[in-house]
């Protein structure tokens, strides 16, 4: 057992050398977990902001002006004026995501009480921003006539909504994608290295060496998974802490400690799952093919882009089996935001064990055939 | 004429080692000329100069009249030179039959088909190879292959054949009719000149005129008599060691020490009818041995034929199919780590840690070993001084002569102290001086300190050094003695001669009969113009990449089940359809009124009801747990006070930690609460004041589906990554494969190349774009309201960028993962993030949106949303269609300016 352990221990040493003599390898783990970080959670987000707008005026009253005065920043991008064929047009080349449409007389109807309408035109092609950008869209259009027509009267609503948003008070977006932006690194670099790492002693032929050896096949694979995984959970902490709660501001409500033992399982279940992969693989280039799909689609379908809800239930289940990576979406959402303690996340990291002891055992078992 | 090539002043370094070191020789023409020296020396590297398949560094080469550094020059060239390159096969397709392959290298020089079959059937007549037309390359023996790449070399009647340690790892007989057959040709083809590297010296003596080379100098040049009569040796092998430059006091020569008989003593390794298959493949077939203690026991055979399965089956790496194998007496069982430290095992190919220094591996080796602590160092340094490795002790392995590492090698094996030395070929391109080193080394092991050793090689002076040897053959043990019993038994002179009887002896049936009398000079055909020619070489690509591709089923399933798996998964997986949303209420009035409000919720299909909750920490632990996503709390008196007209004040609580579902949630539920109080208005008579309604028109997707957008832009993603790995992949693993020299040495040119490996991938994509339009509207019903031959064209130009990009990025990369990883990287984020995937492209910020506008993806995806929602058809994507058609372009003029036609 000790002795065991002794290999375990050299082993990983041996590891960690090798990822630290391949400069490429460093240098896409740093850019990855510091700029990389930064730059997509910006851009990949699904948050309502700069929004691109026309609006096609057939009133020119000081209402409709107003109207356009307030669609702005920070959700809508300052609108353009455009006649209705110039709107339809350039709302087909998808240049515009929502078109207002004031129509004819709309201040002078409102003025007497008589009906009137206002159209907005959204290109539902842009599902993710058609939706809740129309509905903000209402909201400040109604907002905005009915305090322009009985200024300084308070809203004369029949109930009083008290909205709080739990966790994410303004709901910004970067605190999500940051977090799940993390997530998809930690998957990607998991996979490839620790999979790579078993490829390659097989192509160099150092793992015939090392199995003639005094040294049982459970030694070999514990000591890539804790030699990547290390590298990879510190790389990730890390950049939680400095690049998302530091640099970019993102609060963190729950217990760091805790979210560092659920990284730590799912860091373990992601290195089994690439040995696994590894395993069935003769060359980079075959484990290369069979990795990128499972990369997209353990990334895509993790619930950190769009909600697992979402999903039909038979692929819910099917991702809940196969994948560690919804239930480390969930317990990291339920971690970092909600502040959620161990009690509320042992379903999920039990899950992820469980995941990566079956991958581990699978490994094991093909460990000899590997080599004919 | 007097000279083949010339080479004048010329140096040629691999960073600051230099491969050849100012050379000066001219090579006479017409004759078998021969290259000696050992791995390593440079030979490689010049016969790559004047085949011109590396770009010379410093100093002039000219070949049949004509400057190498000359593009021109070479291209003409190209189709007067046949370079076989070092390696077994190496510049063939394993996967392609024998027919297919000739006819590949036919079309590289634009032969027509009458006259390529022609030219097949004389040469594979010729060298025997007939009867075996459609085996695939990869399932011929040693010897075949071999005949197989002359073919291949001869098939356009070059000038000047250049050959690379052709028969390096084949069996002396197969070793001995290729000479033979070499000279037959020569005969025929009178006028061909052939430039011929190898490291067996007892080769050398048929040359008709010789290079010794070392450290990267022309040592001496002549005739093999000139030679030996220079130095005064018998042999060559002699004469070679004696002109190398020498330390002081090195010992030269070995001898053998007889074995002490030792008798009744348990042997150290007994194997009784070891079978291993693999598949249907046999590669050891009923082998058994025995092997006393401190006995030197060699395994002589070929390339292939079971030696190092039968091996690893002893050192217990691979488990036997049939049969068992004991170390000193005990059955040797997997897993038993401590017949482990009884076994030192060095294997083929060099399998040290290159991250480690020297020390660094030694030091992990003793520690895996479980060396006592306090005897490590010791031991460590006892290592170093023995194998003489202390001056390189902090020095990484790659950076060190192959001699030095696989005395290395060797140390690390015996660093426990083992009593059994298993060694795979531990000599193979090792400098004869160095060779003879190591084996000194292994003598005084076994006589020294009665270390058994099991070792295989195919060097014949090294099996004579063995106490015992046996030949394989075939996974088959043909004969087991001592080197004099072997070759008395066969009558032989020398041990050489007794195996070749030995092999006779096996295989007359299995290969047939060469008849150089087919063979002729000329064959009659019409020369294609340049055009045709052209078409050929794009053609032999063309047709190759689609044959390999067919038969590889990694690749295939990849290319055609991959799309459809991620369409599917991320159709379905992949919505924006926020429904189904949990929600929970605590109702403290029970009013008619709460009641109300809760069934507004409940009806619709956006919201699922869930138990209620009775007080806030409850709440705090549910959302918590991420059970619930709605909260609603109605206060008590909310029915009374909204019946006075008090404005009530009902709680709304929204999970926001995933923004994008709560915003929509709560869209959703302020939409309900505006309705209600609507509804209520109008009930009670308190008309609102409002008569404004502002109504949203969805436009294209009027159902509002996420796949409906989805599905469309997603064809777009898969489009770009799948067509692109597949594309990557192709050229890059010819660099791996070394097949890439069939481009260096031919006259093929970039374009023709590039464009005719990926026609196939082309062909896959567009193919997969109909199956992926398919599934789109049959299996995720969305609609296609504009013209789908508009769509197609676009596609397929479209996928010709896409693997043009694939093909870019391997123009630069060497290796097949590197070239994966860098396609998949490059390509995701911005197809993903920029192109309008999920972000519509006119929302991004400039730089994104000129990020996304930089690759193809953003430039198909309004096509692909065009043509199925808004009914678009030619005239409005043909400006879009021309930009991705000007992508095509550039990728293709990228690449051909990144690919390399010669090496450095």
């Amino acid at each position: 057992m000790l002795k065991s352990l002794a290999n375990i221990l050299l082993l990983t040493v041996k590891e960690l050398r090798a990822i630290r003599g391949d400069l490429v390898m460093v240098a896409l783990i740093l850019y990855v977990f510091s700029a990389a970080v930064w730059l997509v959670s910006d851009a990949g987000s699904t948050e309502v902001k700069d929004l691109s707008v026309a609006v096609v005026d057939e009133d020119h009253s000081p209402l409709s002006a107003r109207i356009i005065d307030e669609i702005r920043a920070p959700l809508f991008a300052t609108p353009v004026l455009l006649s209705p064929a110039e709107a339809a047009e350039a709302q087909t080349n998808g240049d515009y995501v929502l078109v207002v449409s004031l129509p004819p007389d709309l201040e002078r109807d409102l003025r007497r009480g008589d009906e009137a309408e206002i159209q907005i035109l959204a290109d539902a092609t842009a599902v993710a921003f058609a939706g809740n950008g129309s509905s903000f869209m209402t909201q400040l259009l109604a907002e905005t006539v009915s305090d322009y027509l009985t200024p300084g009267v308070a809203s004369d609503d029949l109930v009083n909504v008290v909205l709080r948003s739990r966790f994410n008070p303004n709901m910004t977006a970067r605190w999500f994608t940051s977090v799940m932006q993390l997530m998809n690194n930690v998957t990607m670099l998991m996979l490839i290295l620790s999979g790579a790492s078993l490829i390659r002693e097989r192509e160099r032929g150092t793992i015939e060496h090392v199995l003639v050896m005094p040294v049982r096949p459970h030694e070999i694979v514990l000591s890539k998974i804790f030699a990547t995984g290390g590298v990879i959970l510190f790389a990730s902490v890390f950049s939680l802490v400095v690049v998302v709660q530091w640099a970019m501001g993102v609060p963190i409500a729950g217990s760091l400690a805790l979210y560092v033992l659920g990284a730590a399982i799912y860091v373990v279940s992601v290195a089994s799952l690439g040995l696994m992969l590894a395993s069935f693989t003769h060359n980079m280039g075959q484990f290369g093919l069979l990795t990128i799909p499972v990369i997209v689609i353990m990334i895509l379908l993790s619930g950190g882009i769009t909600p697992l809800e979402s999903m039909p239930d038979w692929l819910q289940l099917v991702m809940r089996t196969i994948s560690p990576s919804p239930h480390f979406v969930s317990f990291a959402q339920s971690v970092l935001y909600r502040g959620a303690g161990l009690d509320l996340v042992i379903g999920q990291l039990a899950a992820m064990m469980a995941m990566s002891i079956v991958a581990l055992s699978m490994v094991l078992a093909r460990f000899r055939k590997i080599l004919s | 004429m007097g000279y083949v090539a010339r080479l004048n002043a010329v140096s040629h370094r691999y960073k600051a080692v230099f491969a050849l070191d100012d050379v000066t020789l001219d090579i006479p023409a017409g004759k078998v000329v021969g290259l000696i020296g050992p791995d390593g020396v440079g030979k490689s590297t010049l016969l790559g100069l004047i085949a011109g398949v590396r770009k010379a560094q410093a100093g002039e080469v000219t070949v049949l009249g004509h400057n190498m550094c000359d593009a021109s020059a070479r291209s003409t060239l190209g189709a007067r030179i046949a370079y076989m390159p070092q390696g077994l096969g190496k510049n063939l397709y394993p996967t392609l039959s024998v027919r297919e392959n000739l006819d590949f290298f036919g079309r590289l020089f634009g032969q027509k088909q009458a006259e390529r079959r022609e030219r097949i059937a004389m040469l594979t007549e010729a060298t025997g190879l007939g009867p075996f037309l459609d085996r695939p390359a990869g399932k011929l023996s040693g010897g075949m292959k071999q005949k197989l790449g002359l073919c291949a070399a001869l098939i356009h009647d070059p000038d000047l054949l250049i050959l690379d340690e052709p028969t390096t790892g084949v069996d002396p007989l197969s070793r001995r009719q290729f000479w033979e057959l070499i000279d037959r040709i020569r005969a025929k083809l009178t006028g061909m000149s052939v430039l011929v590297a190898t490291a067996y010296m007892e080769e050398a003596e048929r040359f008709e005129w010789l290079a010794a080379m070392n450290d990267g100098k022309v040592i001496a040049t002549g005739t093999p008599e000139e030679i030996r009569a220079q130095t005064g040796k018998a042999t060559l092998e002699e004469a070679f060691i004696e002109m190398l430059p020498k330390e002081e006091g090195e010992e030269v020569g070995v001898t053998l020490r007889p074995l002490p008989k030792k008798d009744g003593a348990m042997p150290a390794i007994e194997a009784f009818e070891l079978v291993k298959r693999f598949g249907d493949f046999t590669a050891v077939d009923h082998v058994s041995f025995t092997i006393p203690e401190g006995e030197i026991f060699g395994f002589l055979g070929s390339n292939g034929c079971g030696k190092s399965t039968t091996m690893k089956m002893l050192t217990g790496l691979l488990q036997p199919t049939e049969g068992r194998s004991k170390l000193f007496g005990a059955e040797l069982e997997n897993g038993d780590m401590a017949a482990r430290q009884d076994i030192g095992y060095m294997s083929q190919a060099f399998s040290l840690y290159a991250e480690l220094t020297v020390r660094q591996n030694l030091e992990l080796h003793a520690k895996l070993y479980h060396i006592p602590p306090e005897r490590r160092a010791e031991r460590v340094r006892e290592v170093l001084d023995e194998f003489e490795l202390t001056e390189v002790a902090a020095s990484m392995p790659d950076g060190l002569p192959l001699g030095i590492r696989q005395r290395l090698q060797l140390a690390v094996a015996t660093i426990h102290e083992p009593r059994i030395l298993i060694l795979d070929e531990p000599t193979s391109g090792v400098d004869p001086l160095a060779r003879d080193a190591f084996w000194r080394k292994l003598i005084s092991l076994s006589r020294d300190e009665g270390v058994t050793i099991f070792i295989s090689t195919h060097f014949m002076n090294e099996a004579e050094r063995c106490d015992r040897i046996s030949l394989m053959h075939a996974g088959r043990v043909l004969d087991v003695g001592t080197p004099e019993e072997l070759t008395e038994r066969r009558g032989a002179q020398t041990l050489e001669e007794a195996f070749i009887a030995a092999l006779e002896g096996e295989t007359q049936a299995d290969e047939g009969a060469a008849d150089t009398d087919a063979l002729k000079n000329d064959v009659e055909a019409v020369a294609p113009n340049a055009v045709q020619r052209a078409m050929s070489r794009l053609w032999a690509y063309t047709s190759r990449e689609t044959l390999e591709l067919i038969r590889d089923p990694i690749r295939m399933f990849f290319a055609l089940a991959g799309p459809i798996i991620l369409l599917i998964t991320m159709g379905f997986g992949i919505s924006f359809d926020v429904d189904k949303l949990s929600f929970a209420v605590n109702d403290m009035d029970h009013t008619p009124e709460s009641r109300r409000l809760i069934e507004a919720f409940s009806s619709i299909p956006q919201f699922d009801q869930k138990d209620d909750f009775t007080s806030l920490d409850a709440l705090d632990q549910r959302m918590e747990r991420g059970n619930l996503t709605v909260a609603l709390e109605i206060p008590d008196g909310f029915g009374k006070a909204l019946h006075q007209g008090s404005a009530p004040e009902i709680s709304l609580w929204i999970d926001g930690s995933m923004p994008f579902r709560g915003e929509t949630a709560e869209g959703y539920a302020l939409g309900l609460l505006r309705q209600f109080a609507d509804d209520l208005a109008t009930e009670t008579g308190t008309e609102s004041s409002d008569s404004l309604s502002i109504t949203t028109r969805y436009l294209y997707n009027q159902a509002f589906k996420s796949a409906h957008a989805m599905v469309p832009s997603m064809l777009m993603l898969i489009l770009m990554l799948i067509p692109a790995i597949m594309s990557a992949i192709s050229v890059v693993r010819e660099k791996e494969t070394g097949t890439i020299a069939n481009f260096r040495a031919t006259p093929v040119r970039k374009v023709e190349f590039l464009v005719g490996k990926q026609i196939p991938y082309i062909i896959i994509a567009w193919f997969n774009f109909w199956v992926l339009a398919g599934l789109g509207l049959w299996v995720f019903g969305v609609p296609l309201h504009g013209s789908l031959p508009a769509l197609g064209l676009a596609a397929l130009f479209y996928v010709i960028a896409t693997t043009g990009f694939g093909q870019f990025m391997s123009s630069f990369t060497r290796t097949q993962v590197s070239a994966v990883f860098a396609t998949a990287v490059l390509s995701i984020i911005p197809t993903v993030n920029f192109s309008g995937l999920i972000t519509p492209v006119s929302t991004l910020a400039p730089m994104g949106r000129i990020v996304g506008l930089s690759f193809p993806g953003a430039w198909f995806q309004p096509i692909s949303i065009g043509t199925f929602l808004k009914g678009f058809g030619f005239g409005d994507v043909a400006i879009n269609i021309l930009v991705i058609a000007g992508f095509c372009l550039i990728y293709l003029t990228l690449s051909v300016l990144a690919l390399r036609k010669q090496e450095a």
